[in-house]
C-alpha cells in the first residue's frame, strides 16, 4: 500500500470514529472533541492524497487548506466551548438529551 | 522492501496504529480531564504525521494550534465546568437500551468508511494536482516558500475571510460574557522567573517565525500561534495588566490584521482592479506586511479566546 | 472618475460589510449607524451590479489578478444577483427591525457579527470555488450560531449549541467531499470540475458528502432536527435573518453543484431529493400545526417550505426552467414572507411577553399593524393569489402536471391545505378575546412598519414575476451543462 492510501485511509478511519463518537456521546465536551477528530481526519486525507506528485514537492494547494481548517476549527471549538458553559451556567449540566430522544418534537 | 522502507513502513504504522487507539481511548474514557490530555497528545502525534508527510509547515500550526491553543482552551473549560456544572464531569456516555442502535449506527458507519476506502484506493497513484501551477508561477510571487504563496497571494482572499471567522469568533465569546479563567494562586519564584525567561524567547521565535515564512517552513499563522502561547503563559503565571489598557490596545491589536487585509483590497481594487492584487515588484513586502499585522492580530485574538472576557466590559470581575 | 460600470460591485458587496463589521468593534457607540449604513450601501451595490449584469450578462473577478486554477474565481450571474437582491432586501428590512429591537448592551454585539453574517452570505453568493464556498460557509454558519445564542436564554444556548454542532458535521462532510473532487481531478473551480467530471464512484461519493453536508445545513427532512429550537429560541430578528437567508445560502450551494457538476451525471439522486422534500413538506406541516407556541409553529413552517424547493429537482431533469423558476420564486417570496412573520412574532413577544397562540388576545384590534403582516406573510405561505408564493407554486404545479407527476401534485395541494390550516388558527386566534388578559407593552412603531414592509414585498412579488425571471435568466444560470456519461 503506498504512503498516500495508507494515510488517508487512516484519515477516513480517524473521520469514522470521530462520526460515531459526536452521534453516541451525550456529553457536550466530548462531542466537541468528536468534531476536531473528524477535521483531523479530513485534513489527513487532503494532504495524504497531496503526496502522490511527481516532482518531489508536496502540493502546497493542499496544505494551504489544511491550514486554513485549522484556524477554523479553533475558531469553532472556541465559540462551541463557550456556548457549553454559558448551558452549563444556566441549565447546570453539560449534557444534551441525545437527537433519538427529541427528535419526537 | 528494504531496511529502510521496512523500518519506515514500521514508523508509518506505529503512527497510525497510534493515533487511532487514542482516538479511540479519548472516547471510551470516563474521567474527562484524561480525555483532553489524550487529545493533546493526539495533536501531538498528529504533527509527526505531519511531518512525516513532509508538511512542516502544518505540523508547526497542529502543534501550536491544534495541540497547544485547543488544548489549552479545552483544560481551562473543564476547569470553568467544574466550577458550575455540579456533576457533569463524570457521566458516562450513552445508555444500555441504546444496543441496537449503536450496532446500527457502527454497521453503517463502517459501510461508509469502507465505501470511502474503496474510492481512495481507486485513484490513480501519481496525480499533480496543482503543484506545477504553483511552482510555475512562485517567482512571480514575491516569496519562495510555496505554502505561504498560495496563503497569502495566489489564494488570499481564503486568508481574508479566514481571519475574518477568527475575528467573528472573538466577539461571538466576548458577547456570551463568561467569567475571565481565576489566575489560580499567584506564581511561585521558579514559575515566575521561568516566565521571564521564556516570553521573550517566545516573542523571538515567534518574530522568527514570520521571517523566515517567505523562504522556509513558518509564517503568520504559526507566528501568531506562538504568540498567543506567550501571552497564555503570562495570564497562566498570574500577571495582570490594568484594564483600561488592555482593553482598548487589545480590540485595536485584534482588528489590526483584518483592516490591514481589508485596506490592501480596497487599494488593490481601485489600483489593479482586483481584489487583493499585489504590485509585482513590492509583492514580497506587502507580503511581509500582511503577515506582520496578521500575527500580532492572530496571536491576540487566540489569546483573548483563551482569557474568554472582554475587558473593555466594566463589569467583567 | 470611475463609471459605474467599470466599478467593482461584487468584491464591493464583501468588503462593505466588512469594513462596517470593522468600525462597530471600533466605535462601539455608533453600531447602529454601521451597521444601516452598511446594509444601505450593499443594497446599492446589488442594484449596481444588477445594472452591470444587464449590460454583460455575466461577470467574473479573480482576485489577486490570478486565473483558475491557480487563483479563485469569484462569479456573478443572474441566479447569483437573484439570491443577493433577496439577502439585501431582507437585510434592510431585519436590520431597521433590529435598530428598535435591541437594547444597547445587546446592540453592541448584534450589529458586528450580523454584518459579518451578510459580508459571509454575500462572500458565498458570488463565489465560484470549492474551498472557499467552504470558508464561506464556516463564516456563515458561525455568525448564525453566535447570533442564535445572542443574549443568552437558556433555550436560545440549547438551540444554538445543537445547531453549531449540525453546522459543524455538515462543514465537515462537504470538505470530505472537496477533497475527494480535488484529488479526483485537480481543480477547485466549479466551471473546470463541471466540463472534466464524468460518473464515478469517486463522483458519487463526493456528490453524496457534499449532498449530506449542505442539506444538513439547508435542513431538508431528516436532517432538521436542529432547526425547530434554534430558529424558535433565538431573538426576533435572528430567527428571520436564519430562516429567511442562512438555509437559502447552503440550498444555493447546492443547487449551484447540481446545476454545474453533479446533475448531469443522471442518477437517482433527484429523485431521492424529490422524497425526501415531499416527505418535508408533509412532516414540516402537520407539525406546525400542532405547535402551541407561534415561533415553533412558524420554524416548522420553514422545515415544510424547504420541502417545496427540494421538489424542482426531479421535476427540472427533463429540461423545463419552469421547476427551477417555481423553486426560486419559492425561496425569494418565503424570504420575505418568512422574515416578516418571524418579526410579527417578535412583535407580539413584546407585546404581551408570550408568544402561546391560544392566548393571543385581541390582536387585530390593539396591533392592527402586526396584525395586517401576518395575514399578508399568511397569505404568501399558502400560495394564494396574488402573491410570490402563489407564483411559485403555480410554476412547479404546472410542472408536475405536465410530466404527469400525480404524486408531487398532490403532496403539493396537501401541502396548502395544512399551511392555511396552521395559518388560520394562527389568525383565529389573533381575531379573539383571550381567556386570561395581559398587561400590554408599547411596540416600537419600526418594528411594525419594518415587519408589515417585508410582508407587503412578498404579497408584491406576486405582479412582478416576468421582470425578476427576466433577471434570473442573465447569463443562462439554469440551463445544466451537457449530460456526461
Amino acid at each position: 500500500m503506498s504512503q498516500p492510501v495508507f494515510y488517508s485511509t487512516i484519515g477516513i478511519g480517524l473521520f469514522c470514529i470521530g462520526l460515531y463518537a459526536l452521534i453516541v456521546q451525550s456529553h457536550l465536551l466530548r462531542r466537541i472533541l468528536a468534531i476536531n477528530i473528524m477535521g483531523s481526519g479530513v485534513f489527513l486525507l487532503l494532504v495524504a492524497l497531496g503526496g502522490r506528485g511527481t516532482t518531489g514537492i508536496p502540493d502546497p494547494v493542499a496544505h494551504a487548506m489544511v491550514i486554513t481548517g485549522i484556524v477554523v476549527a479553533v475558531s469553532a471549538t472556541a465559540l462551541a466551548l463557550v456556548i457549553m458553559l454559558q448551558l452549563s451556567q444556566t441549565s447546570g449540566r453539560a449534557q444534551q438529551p441525545d437527537k433519538s430522544q427529541d427528535s419526537r418534537h | 522492501m528494504d531496511t529502510v522502507s521496512l523500518l519506515l513502513f514500521s514508523y508509518d504504522c506505529l503512527l497510525a496504529l497510534s493515533l487511532l487507539w487514542i482516538s479511540w481511548q479519548i472516547f471510551a474514557n470516563a474521567d474527562l480531564f484524561r480525555s483532553i490530555v489524550l487529545f493533546i497528545a493526539f495533536g501531538l502525534l498528529m504533527a509527526l504525521v505531519w511531518v512525516r508527510l513532509d508538511a512542516p509547515d502544518i505540523a508547526l500550526a497542529e502543534a501550536a494550534i491544534g495541540a497547544g491553543l485547543t488544548g489549552a482552551l479545552l483544560l481551562s473549560s473543564l476547569a470553568r465546568l467544574d466550577e458550575t456544572a455540579m456533576s457533569g464531569k463524570n457521566i458516562s456516555s450513552g445508555l444500555p437500551v441504546r444496543l441496537t442502535y449503536r450496532s446500527l449506527l457502527t454497521l453503517v458507519i463502517m459501510l461508509v468508511g469502507g465505501g470511502l476506502a474503496y474510492v481512495i484506493q481507486s485513484l490513480p497513484d501519481e496525480a499533480e494536482g496543482l503543484t506545477a501551477v504553483v511552482i510555475e508561477q512562485l517567482n512571480n510571487s514575491g516569496v519562495s516558500n510555496p505554502v505561504t504563496a498560495v496563503l497569502l497571494n495566489f489564494r488570499g482572499y481564503d486568508t481574508l475571510l479566514e481571519i475574518m471567522v477568527l475575528l467573528l469568533a472573538l466577539l461571538g465569546v466576548w458577547s456570551l460574557k463568561i467569567s475571565p479563567i481565576s489566575g489560580g494562586p499567584p506564581a511561585g519564584a521558579m514559575l515566575d522567573y521561568l516566565v521571564r525567561l521564556l516570553i521573550p524567547v517566545l516573542i523571538l521565535v515567534a518574530a522568527y517565525l514570520l521571517w523566515v515564512g517567505a523562504h522556509a517552513p513558518g509564517g503568520a499563522f504559526q507566528a501568531g500561534s506562538v504568540l498567543a502561547a506567550a501571552c497564555v503563559l503570562l495570564l497562566l503565571a498570574g500577571w495582570n495588566i490594568p484594564d483600561s489598557i488592555s482593553s482598548n490596545v487589545l480590540r485595536i491589536l485584534v482588528i489590526l490584521g483584518p483592516v490591514t487585509f481589508v485596506i490592501t483590497s480596497l487599494l488593490s481594487l481601485y489600483f489593479n482592479q482586483h481584489l487583493l492584487a499585489y504590485p509585482a515588484a513590492y509583492a514580497g513586502q506587502l507580503i511581509l506586511l500582511l503577515e506582520a499585522a496578521a500575527t500580532l492580530s492572530i496571536g491576540f485574538i487566540l489569546a483573548a479566546l483563551f482569557l474568554g472576557n472582554d475587558p473593555s466590559a466594566g463589569d467583567s470581575k | 472618475m470611475i463609471l459605474p460600470a467599470q466599478l467593482h460591485w461584487a468584491p464591493l458587496l464583501i468588503l462593505v460589510p466588512l469594513i462596517a463589521a470593522l468600525l462597530c468593534v471600533i466605535w462601539p457607540a455608533r453600531v447602529r449607524w454601521f451597521g444601516l449604513a452598511g446594509v444601505l450601501t450593499v443594497l446599492m451595490a446589488v442594484i449596481g451590479l444588477g445594472v452591470q449584469l444587464l449590460g454583460q450578462d455575466s461577470y467574473s473577478h479573480a482576485p489577486g489578478g490570478w486565473e483558475v486554477p491557480l487563483g479563485i474565481a469569484l462569479y456573478a450571474d443572474g441566479l447569483s444577483l437573484f439570491m443577493l437582491a433577496t439577502t439585501a432586501l431582507v437585510a434592510c428590512g431585519v436590520s431597521v427591525y433590529a435598530t428598535a429591537y435591541f437594547k444597547d448592551e445587546q446592540s453592541r454585539w448584534f450589529w458586528p457579527i450580523w454584518m459579518f453574517l451578510l459580508a459571509g452570505l454575500n462572500a458565498l453568493l458570488l463565489s465560484a470555488d470549492i474551498f472557499n464556498l467552504y470558508v464561506t460557509l464556516e463564516l456563515v454558519g458561525l455568525a448564525a450560531v453566535a447570533l442564535t445564542a445572542l443574549g443568552g436564554r437558556r433555550e436560545a444556548l440549547d438551540g444554538a449549541m445543537r445547531y453549531l454542532l449540525a453546522t459543524l458535521l455538515g462543514s465537515l462532510c462537504y470538505l470530505l467531499g472537496v477533497a475527494l473532487l480535488y484529488h479526483g481531478y485537480g481543480s477547485l473551480d466549479i466551471a473546470t470540475l463541471g466540463r472534466q467530471l464524468v460518473a464515478t464512484p469517486l463522483v458519487s461519493a463526493a456528490m453524496g458528502l457534499m449532498g449530506v453536508g449542505l442539506l444538513m445545513k439547508t435542513a431538508l427532512f431528516p436532517l432538521h432536527f436542529w432547526l425547530p429550537s434554534a430558529h424558535a429560541n433565538a431573538p426576533a430578528p435572528v430567527s428571520a435573518v436564519l430562516s429567511a437567508l442562512v438555509v437559502k445560502a447552503s440550498f444555493y450551494v447546492f443547487l449551484r453543484l447540481w446545476l454545474n457538476i453533479f446533475g448531469p451525471l443522471g442518477g437517482i439522486a433527484d429523485l431521492l431529493l424529490g422524497l425526501l422534500g415531499a416527505l418535508a413538506i408533509v412532516w414540516g406541516s402537520i407539525q406546525a400545526l400542532r405547535q402551541t407556541r407561534l415561533k415553533l409553529l412558524v420554524a416548522y413552517s420553514t422545515v415544510a417550505q424547504i420541502g417545496y424547493l427540494f421538489l424542482a429537482f426531479p421535476l427540472a431533469m427533463f429540461g423545463t426552467l419552469a421547476a427551477w423558476h417555481g423553486a426560486l420564486y419559492l425561496a425569494l417570496s418565503h424570504a420575505l414572507a418568512k422574515a416578516a412573520l418571524f418579526l410579527a412574532a417578535g412583535n407580539l413577544l413584546c407585546f404581551g411577553g408570550h408568544d402561546r397562540i391560544s392566548d393571543l388576545d385581541r390582536v387585530v384590534q390593539r396591533l392592527p399593524l402586526t396584525a395586517a403582516t401576518v395575514a399578508l406573510a399568511g397569505v404568501s405561505i399558502m400560495g394564494l393569489p396574488p402573491s410570490g408564493g402563489f407564483i411559485g407554486k403555480w410554476f412547479l404545479l404546472e410542472a408536475a402536471l405536465s410530466q404527469g407527476r400525480w404524486d408531487l401534485l398532490i403532496v403539493m395541494l396537501l401541502g396548502g391545505l395544512l399551511a392555511a390550516a396552521y395559518i388560520f388558527k394562527v389568525l383565529g386566534h389573533m381575531f379573539t378575546q383571550a381567556t386570561v388578559t395581559h398587561e400590554a407593552s408599547a411596540v416600537p412603531a419600526t418594528m411594525e412598519w419594518a415587519a408589515l414592509l417585508l410582508a407587503c414585498g412578498a404579497v408584491l412579488l406576486g405582479f412582478l414575476a416576468v421582470p425578476i425571471l427576466q433577471l434570473l435568466g442573465l447569463g443562462d444560470p439554469l440551463v445544466m451543462t451537457e449530460v456526461m456519461r
